[in-house]
């Protein structure tokens, strides 16, 4: 094959090819060497990757990558007037806790981050933050939202999005308010697992104080068939349920109601509903469900990375083809967090110990205002470390489309209540 | 009462549910000897050619089910083969050998579809879907009852098949014992591909109806291995016909027990359930199994 013709041999073929291997092989060190000689900062990602929550594990990802994107085309993060890239490493927890310790505790070995952002689910959370006090290394976590996360005052974990506890009641407040004829009764559905299961009791403790009567409580394991459960509650009438849960069975709760003819004046679900999978999912069926959200692409606020809100959603449209929520803004959010404290506190990569005890120091002091709207983390109590400032917007899906429909200086759209039976 | 009835209704339909992925499950068992973990593979497989015959084509969901049988048959088919040669390799524990082939083929089919077609969660529309029937009282869930409907066919089919043809008698013999099959003529790898790929097809058949009844993304089928398990491990280990009663069972627990002790405890009682019938009848609930 390699013959002759135009000096084209096979010995010189082999020959050329040895020296172009030896040469590749010669050169790698020196490639390595220079590239190491650009300090950047090394930026850990745990999430769910693979798994049962994969959806909004990506959602994370997506939203970090957004904000490291961002700043890497603008020259990296400031520090000292001089500019540093972000090196993003990931971290699969495959939906399992444990594994999210594991991935952390690799991510600051091995890869020696400086600062890590924090996994999708608020389990995974909770299991990553004794390796972060272990090893002196702040996390922001851009999703995370049960109550428990905060409880134990992480010292180094900061959440962006304020917790459910301090969100569904409010949404529910918001809702029985707006309602005509105003809702008397709600039962309330939560997959048994942390975040669902919070999000579940911020809805049944909400109800007490916005006057509803709970007709009914019940923790369905993420297997289970929602049958049973649902004509439960069906014989009830009640007229909200509220759902706590991811987007999966939070599609198996409307389908499942459809398929038993069965539909209250309104149904409020926390997260899931906002991403835009959940209406294409169920098509014209999602119609109606409300949802809660602490950021819309509406909202006014702006900063100089992102632009306005609207701008950094059409960012992130461009990437992904999907308009983007509240998670993956957040998480997007969190980079600015990082961005800021490190140029407050002067430090080029890579980070010290001590200086990594000083960035979360740092991050502790944080007081922006960001596309997201104000960041700023509590000092003391159940919500130490998270950031509780956003208000949250009670949304519901009309035609398709997520509105927001209170409260009512927020509002875009009436309120769909009570909602018409099952076409 | 009426509450009772509706518990009862949603017990049975959700055993009729289960049952669509475990009868095959049951009939691999049977003859090849394998515990196949790609069982909730094949169903989620089943769901996306439905999905996306609906997104791309406009297609009724159920006119996948045909096209699911056909395709992932002679999938099956081609795989069969393989998990024969594994399970009858003269390595040492080769029924070990062949559970970690079908846990890798589920791993591989899992990592496929996210690949392939991504992590969103997806339905399948069908004129049955959301669709119900009130009988007094009882609100009747159609495409429940479709599937339903589908595990007695699919049962009855193959007791038909396996009891009143030759070819059933071959894979009896087989399932009892290969090498007197094999003294008396059956060709048992020819056999064992297509158990398998009939197998596969009946399978992805009935993950068209999962994707029209739930929703379908690549994580779920873990969910769908773990039942078919339970079942075939209540029903007995290839028992065909114990998988639809022991399917049954289990869903009319799981409704009473959601409806009037709590939903928390619906897995608790299924896991007891279990427990109990391996301590007093080891051989599952017909006492038919291996």
């Amino acid at each position: 094959m390699f013959t002759s013709t135009r000096g084209f041999s096979r010995r010189r073929f082999l020959g050329g090819s040895a020296f172009a291997l030896a040469a590749g092989a010669l050169g790698m060190p020196f490639i390595r060497t220079a590239r190491a000689q650009v300090p950047t900062f090394k930026a850990g990602v745990i999430t769910s990757l693979s798994g049962d929550n994969i959806l909004g594990g990506n959602l994370t990802k997506r939203g970090y990558d957004l904000w490291a994107d961002a700043i890497n085309a603008k020259g990296g993060v400031e520090v000292g007037g001089d500019r540093f890239k972000v090196e993003m490493f990931y971290g699969d927890d495959q939906s399992n806790p444990a594994t999210g310790a594991d991935a952390a505790e690799r991510l600051i070995v091995q890869n020696e981050v400086d600062v890590l952002f924090g996994p999708y689910t608020s389990g995974s959370t909770i299991a990553v933050q004794p390796i972060c006090q272990k090893y002196q290394v702040p996390m922001i976590s851009g999703s995370a939202e049960s109550p428990n996360v905060w409880k134990a005052k992480p010292e180094f974990n900061f959440g962006i999005i304020p917790a459910v506890d301090t969100t569904a009641g409010k949404s529910l407040a918001v809702l029985v308010k707006i309602s005509n004829p105003t809702a008397k009764t709600i039962a309330v559905i939560s997959v048994n697992e942390p975040f669902s299961k919070e999000t579940g009791e911020g809805f049944r403790d909400g109800a007490k104080k916005a006057g509803l009567d709970l007709v009914a409580y019940e923790l369905v394991p993420a297997e289970g068939d929602l049958t049973p459960v649902i004509s439960k509650i069906a014989a009830l009438k009640p007229d909200i349920v509220a759902v706590g849960g991811h987007e999966e069975p939070l599609i198996n709760v409307v389908k499942t109601s459809k398929s038993l003819d069965f539909r209250p004046k309104a149904l409020i679900m926390h997260y899931g509903v906002t991403d835009p999978a959940f209406a294409q999912a169920l098509a014209a069926d999602a119609n109606g469900t409300c949802g809660v959200a602490v950021w819309l692409p509406s909202v006014p606020y702006k900063d100089d990375l992102f632009g306005t809100a609207k701008e950094f959603a059409e960012i992130a449209k461009k990437k992904s083809g999907h308009e983007p929520d509240y998670t993956e803004a957040a998480c997007a959010a969190s980079g600015l967090v990082f961005g800021d404290a490190i140029k407050r506190l002067g430090k080029k990569p890579a980070l010290k110990p001590e200086n990594r005890v000083a960035l979360k120091d740092a991050i502790a002091e944080t007081d922006i205002h960001t596309f997201y709207g104000p960041i700023k983390f509590e000092k003391d109590g159940n919500h130490y470390h998270d950031n509780i400032q956003p208000v949250p917007v009670l949304i519901q899906i009309q035609d398709g489309k997520t509105v927001a429909v209170g409260p009512k200086d927020a509002a875009a759209a009436a309120l769909t209540y009570p909602l018409p039976t099952w076409k | 009462m009426d509450l009772f009835l509706q518990t009862l209704l949603n017990g049975l339909l959700i055993g009729g549910v289960i049952a669509t992925f475990t009868i095959g499950f049951q009939l691999t068992f049977g003859v090849l000897h394998v515990i196949d973990f790609a069982v909730g593979g094949w169903v989620v497989l089943g769901g996306y050619l439905a999905y996306y015959m609906a997104a791309e084509l406009g297609l009724d969901g159920f006119l996948a089910i045909p096209v699911a049988f056909v395709l992932f048959g002679v999938i099956g088919y081609l795989i069969g083969p393989v998990l024969y040669n594994v399970r009858n390799s003269r390595t040492a524990r080769p029924e070990l050998m062949a559970l970690a082939l079908t846990f890798g083929l589920f791993t591989l089919l899992r990592g496929g579809m996210l690949t392939a077609w991504g992590f969103n969660t997806h339905s399948v529309p069908t004129a049955l879907s959301g669709e119900s029937l009130s009988i007094g009282p009882v609100i009747v869930p159609l495409i429940r009852v479709a599937a339903a409907a589908f595990a007695v066919a699919i049962a009855g089919g193959l007791f038909v098949f396996l009891y009143r043809t030759r070819y059933g008698l071959a894979i009896r013999a087989t399932a009892e014992s290969r090498q007197n099959a094999a003294l008396m003529g059956v060709n048992i790898h020819r056999l064992s591909a297509n158990v398998y790929g009939l197998y596969a097809g009946i399978t992805a058949m009935a993950g068209v109806l999962m994707g029209a009844i739930y929703s379908v993304n690549p994580e779920v089928g873990l969910r769908y291995t773990l039942f078919a398990f339970f079942v075939a491990v209540l029903a007995g280990l290839g028992s065909v016909g114990g998988a639809l009663v022991a399917a049954l069972l289990l869903g009319v627990i799981e409704a009473f027990v959601s409806t009037y002790v709590g939903s928390s405890y619906s897995l608790l009682a299924i896991f007891a359930t279990l427990f109990l019938v391996l301590l007093v009848s080891p051989r599952g609930i017909l006492q038919r199994g291996l």
